[in-house]
């Protein structure tokens, strides 16, 4: 006879970790944390928009509200419980409230306002509670909703934009400009001022830091349900619910694709859906609470974002419901042994859906007059006699566009555009669009737009429109300002040696001003020196020998070909040259 | 859907031997104990002189099953040894004299397929057939039914870890499994049969078809390799795509153990009564892991000392049953009897210690009884709370906690909640 110690089954170790659950959480946080630092620093930096500062911006909004919540729970840990605080923040994962809270921040949100803010939200949100696991609220929002109301401000109109969104887009993040257009909008005044649908699902749209591609959170869905990560009911019934919501919406306004894309894809409902909503701690267990929970998040999203002044609902539609978390496992825990007690419960949440689509699609009607396109811009208005000069600018995907209009009896006489950057630009003169517009300024809406130059020629045309319509509603009210016009060109100096003729001119270039210097003699180039360019690919326009290139065919330079990879550059080379001479035959002819 | 998690099997380990046998043991003590009743009534005492196949005594009440004496000896006494329940229950203990006499017998039916339904539940009865997969359930009860039984569905499935006591009979015995399951299907009129076996078991699956061809009515139904996969509701649910309540007899089915078939066939064809089994021993505390048929009321201890030795290691775990439901015993007198399939011997594991829950719901996802084990935990002391959450439905396959991120003991919680609710019900 042995004897033995006696233990508790089953005596078998899983190898199912919370740890190894958490660095899933973490691996499919990656990708968004590097597009995250690519999307606000690397691309405002590469523009030269922004300094190393603003290069690194986004991974301290990330990484500092992240060791806030790291510290406070090790001083907590130590303070208050007495224990071996570096095992209780291992084993409660302190990282998590602030780091999501960094993400879900705009970009330039003040430091001390992210800190107090991962403060709040680990110490209230989750310490107070019990702790890891224990929490009822999602830790991240508790933070972000203390911020709100803290700081008893809404962010600036560009809180959310990087430098670089700064410079090419006017409106303010897709959720709040669609709470300003009267109705729920069109497509022009949802969707264009950020470029395509495609920026939303790719994410170079302004949001929150890590919050706006919608691809990276559909990519961390999968991963994280592959791995059993997360409950990956509640996204999709979430995400779904807002879908089919939308699609009713703007079934009564004949959007419906665009409005029902533009809401999943807008306010970070993605990774709302796929990272807060499923925090384990704070959301159902059981299939049907998941079910319910998914379709009740998004009845509330799509109602906090059409009803109420806030724009953005994912945030208080998941507090909202991690309220009710309790009672809708009730209802899980009933019908797991009987499917058919869930039905009440789906059917009321589905006229309620239906419902509230109605009253919402009835209720907002599509605005047919044009709303003034907040990319547009009147600098400045001068008024004399029966001649009104306009000094406008209209804001596009890429460039801005700035303009002088004059109108003379009520007529446009004159259309000059002082300020493009659209490398294919040659289009819209070979088309003699401006004259076009000019020619058709009552029929406007019936002009084509160009192909190739589309964006440019459609915003000359909503250039010209707006400025009609202003001139149409203030008449002659002068309006003083003073526009700052980036000449594209200009001959800075100009040196004449016998026949030899220097010209020192700037032109610009991708990132920055080329400035050249240019040596024609008898009417031909003979020498061209880069006095200054900033373009990192440079070195491509060197190793083609591109500028002897274009002085061996200065007789055909329309023709001549750019170089790949330095487009602008060398297309901006080869203008200045074709702008030189002209200058030059000018200046010798006459 | 049927749930289950995949667990590694760890069988091929009482594989790598072949089957032995035990069947002289010096002593053998055969609890008085059927199931979990102890209402037995005894018809013997000390000095009484029995042969093999004597009944020692009967179960009372609705089922009567007779205890059997599995060798021909002396009674010498009565003593209490360790039941797999991990408690001490009294035992009859018989001195084998090693001449396996037997009382007279009636002759055996040449075709067993012609035997009468009266007549096979009496075969059943007096030979004390029981389920041999671990609920010792008498068999035949199961077919004592005005129900019309539509479906046979034999269990192979054995689905928990380290276990082989199934499959080595299988392999030897694939053809007179088959004739059982087809004289059954004959006496109850039964349509068809559906033999369940894990699609991984390939050697078990030949096995059967080797022979299968004879027998139109009787089909291989191929079983997801997961765990609780051989639980009853879970076999009927994936065959029959039907639910029941209580018993498969209300979805029209029976479901017998593959090994629980053996024994019935072995009753009709020799009217051999069940007082042996095969039991895997094995482990990774034991030099010799091994499958070996022994005659209920030996001690486990004996089968060790003599085949498996354990292993020259102080931190070692004794387990009635296997990995998942097992009971982990103080000691290793522990008596063979039906319901033990596997005595697993294990080097002391590591636990790792549990954490706050995150409430990932993964037990509630793999829970086969449908329960949502992570908010009966949080109610385990409240009777009120725990009515709705019907407890009473956990099967203890211990799922819950094998699957928990957190390693929390959620099964633990779970029969606390169960004591909870028999406090109350008290």
């Amino acid at each position: 006879m042995k004897t033995f110690e006696t233990s508790k089954g089953p005596f078998l170790n899983s190898k199912n970790k919370t740890s190894k659950m958490m660095l899933h959480l973490f691996i499919a946080l990656l990708p968004i944390i590097i597009f995250a630092f690519y999307k606000n620093g690397v691309i405002p930096y590469r523009a030269g928009l922004t300094d190393i500062k603003g290069l690194l911006l986004p991974l301290m909004v990330i990484i500092l509200p992240a060791l806030t919540s790291f510290a406070t729970e090790m001083l907590y840990a130590s303070i208050f419980l007495k224990t071996d605080a570096l095992k209780y923040v291992k084993n409660s994962f302190s990282f998590y409230p602030g780091l999501f809270l960094g993400l879900i921040m705009p970009l330039n949100t003040p430091f001390s306002m992210l800190i107090l803010g991962a403060f709040i939200a680990t110490l209230v949100g989750k310490l107070l509670f019990g702790g890891f696991g224990n929490n009822i609220f999602n830790p991240a929002l508790v933070g972000r909703i203390f911020i709100i109301t803290a700081y008893a401000i809404t962010f600036g109109k560009y809180a959310y934009h990087n430098s670089y969104e700064l410079d090419t887009i006017a409106s303010s993040t897709p959720l709040t400009n669609a709470s300003i257009v009267e109705g729920i909008g069109s497509y022009n005044e949802l969707v264009r001022p950020y470029g395509s649908l495609m920026n939303f699902f790719v994410g170079t749209v302004p949001g929150a830091v890590g919050e706006t591609s919608a691809l990276l959170c559909i990519i961390a869905f999968i991963y994280l349900t592959v791995t059993k990560t997360i409950k990956w009911r509640i996204p999709v019934f979430y995400v779904g619910t807002v879908f089919i919501m939308a699609f009713i919406i703007g079934l009564f306004n004949d959007l419906e694709r665009t409005y029902s894309l533009f809401q999943i894809l807008s306010g970070g409902l993605m990774f709302g859906a796929v990272f807060m909503a499923t925090d384990p701690v704070t959301s159902p267990t059981t299939y049907v609470g998941q079910a319910l929970y998914g379709i009740s998040l998004g009845i509330l999203t799509i109602v906090f974002r059409h009803l109420t002044p806030y724009p953005e609902g994912v945030l208080t539609s998941i507090l909202t419901m991690n309220m009710l978390v309790f009672i809708i496992d009730k209802i899980g825990v009933k019908s797991r042994f009987e499917l058919k007690k869930s039905i009440p419960y789906f059917s009321t949440l589905i006229v309620i859906l239906l419902a509230i689509s109605c009253y919402i699609g009835f209720s907002f009607h599509k605005s047919n007059n044009t709303e003034i396109d907040p990319n547009f811009e009147i600098y400045s208005k001068e008024v004399t006699g029966n001649t009104i000069t306009y000094m406008v600018g209209q804001k596009g995907y890429s460039s801005t566009l700035k303009a002088k209009i004059v109108i003379k009896d009520d007529n446009v006489i004159s259309y000059e555009v002082l300020e493009q950057n659209d490398s294919y630009y040659s289009k819209i003169t070979q088309a003699n669009y401006l004259n076009t517009l000019i020619e058709n300024q009552t029929k406007l809406n019936e002009v084509d737009t160009i192909a190739g130059v589309t964006f440019t020629s459609n915003g000359l045309k909503k250039m010209l429109n707006y400025t009609l319509e202003d001139y149409k509603e203030n008449g002659n009210e002068e309006i003083k300002g003073e526009v700052v016009i980036d000449k594209d060109f200009e001959v800075l100096e100009h040196n004449i040696n016998g026949n030899v003729h220097e010209y020192i001119v700037s032109k610009k270039g991708f990132s920055s001003k080329l400035k050249l210097n240019i040596t024609i003699i008898d009417n031909i180039i003979t020498n061209v020196v880069v006095l200054e360019q900033n373009d990192s690919y440079y070195n491509k326009i060197l190793e083609s020998d591109y500028i002897n290139y274009l002085i061996n065919n200065q007789i055909k330079l329309e023709n001549v070909d750019t170089v790949a990879g330095a487009t602008i550059t060398s297309s901006s080379l080869k203008q200045a040259l074709i702008e030189t001479l002209k200058i030059h035959m000018g200046d010798t002819n006459g | 859907m049927v749930t289950g998690f995949r667990i590694s099997s760890k069988k091929s380990m009482s594989l790598k031997n072949k089957l032995e046998e035990y069947l002289n043991p010096e002593y053998v003590y055969i609890p008085l104990v059927s199931g979990f009743d102890t209402n037995i009534s005894v018809f013997v005492k000390k000095n009484d002189y029995v042969y093999k196949e004597t009944m020692l005594g009967k179960r009372q009440g609705n089922f009567p099953i007779p205890l059997l004496s599995s060798v021909s000896g002396t009674v010498v006494g009565f003593e209490e040894k360790y039941y797999l329940n991990g408690e001490k229950i009294k035992c009859v203990v018989i001195q084998n004299d090693f001449k396996e006499l037997v009382e007279k017998k009636e002759p055996v039916c040449d075709d067993i397929t012609k035997i009468s339904k009266d007549k096979f539940l009496d075969i059943l009865k007096s030979n004390a057939i029981v389920g041999l997969g671990g609920a010792n359930f008498p068999t035949f009860a199961k077919y004592d039914t005005d129900k019309q039984i539509k479906t046979l569905i034999v269990n192979a499935v054995e689905c928990e870890p380290y276990i082989t006591a199934d499959y080595m009979l299988v392999i030897d015995h694939a053809e007179e499994i088959l004739e059982g399951v087809n004289a059954i299907l004959k006496i109850n009129n039964i349509s068809e049969a559906y033999i369940t076996i894990k699609k991984t078991n390939t050697k078990m699956i030949n096995a059967f078809n080797k022979y299968i061809g004879t027998f139109p009515n009787i089909k291989i139904y191929l079983m997801p390799n997961l765990y609780p996969m051989g639980w009853e509701k879970s076999i009927v649910k994936e065959v029959l795509k039907k639910s029941y309540e209580r018993l498969p007899i209300e979805v029209n089915a029976v479901v017998n153990n593959v090994s629980t078939i053996y024994a019935i066939y072995e009753s009709l064809k020799y009217n051999k009564p069940l007082i042996s089994r095969i039991v895997t021993f094995t482990g990774e505390g034991l030099e010799k892991p091994i499958n070996i048929k022994v005659k209920f009321g030996t001690l486990a201890s004996e089968v060790i000392k003599k085949y498996c030795k354990y292993k020259n290691t102080n931190d070692l775990l004794f387990i009635a049953g296997g990995p998942m439901m097992g009971n982990s015993m103080k000691c290793d007198d522990l008596v063979i009897t039906p319901n033990l399939n596997c005595v697993l011997v294990l080097p002391k594991l590591k636990q790792d210690e549990a954490i706050e829950c995150l409430r990932c719901g993964l037990c509630v996802k793999y829970c086969p009884a449908k329960l949502a084990p992570v908010l009966i935990k949080n109610d385990c002391e409240n009777p009120e709370s725990l009515k709705k959450y019907e407890v009473n439905r956990c099967i203890d396959c211990g799922l819950c906690t094998y699957v928990c991120p957190s390693k929390i003991r959620v099964r633990d919680y779970v029969q606390k909640a169960k004591d909870t609710i028999r406090r109350e019900n008290k």
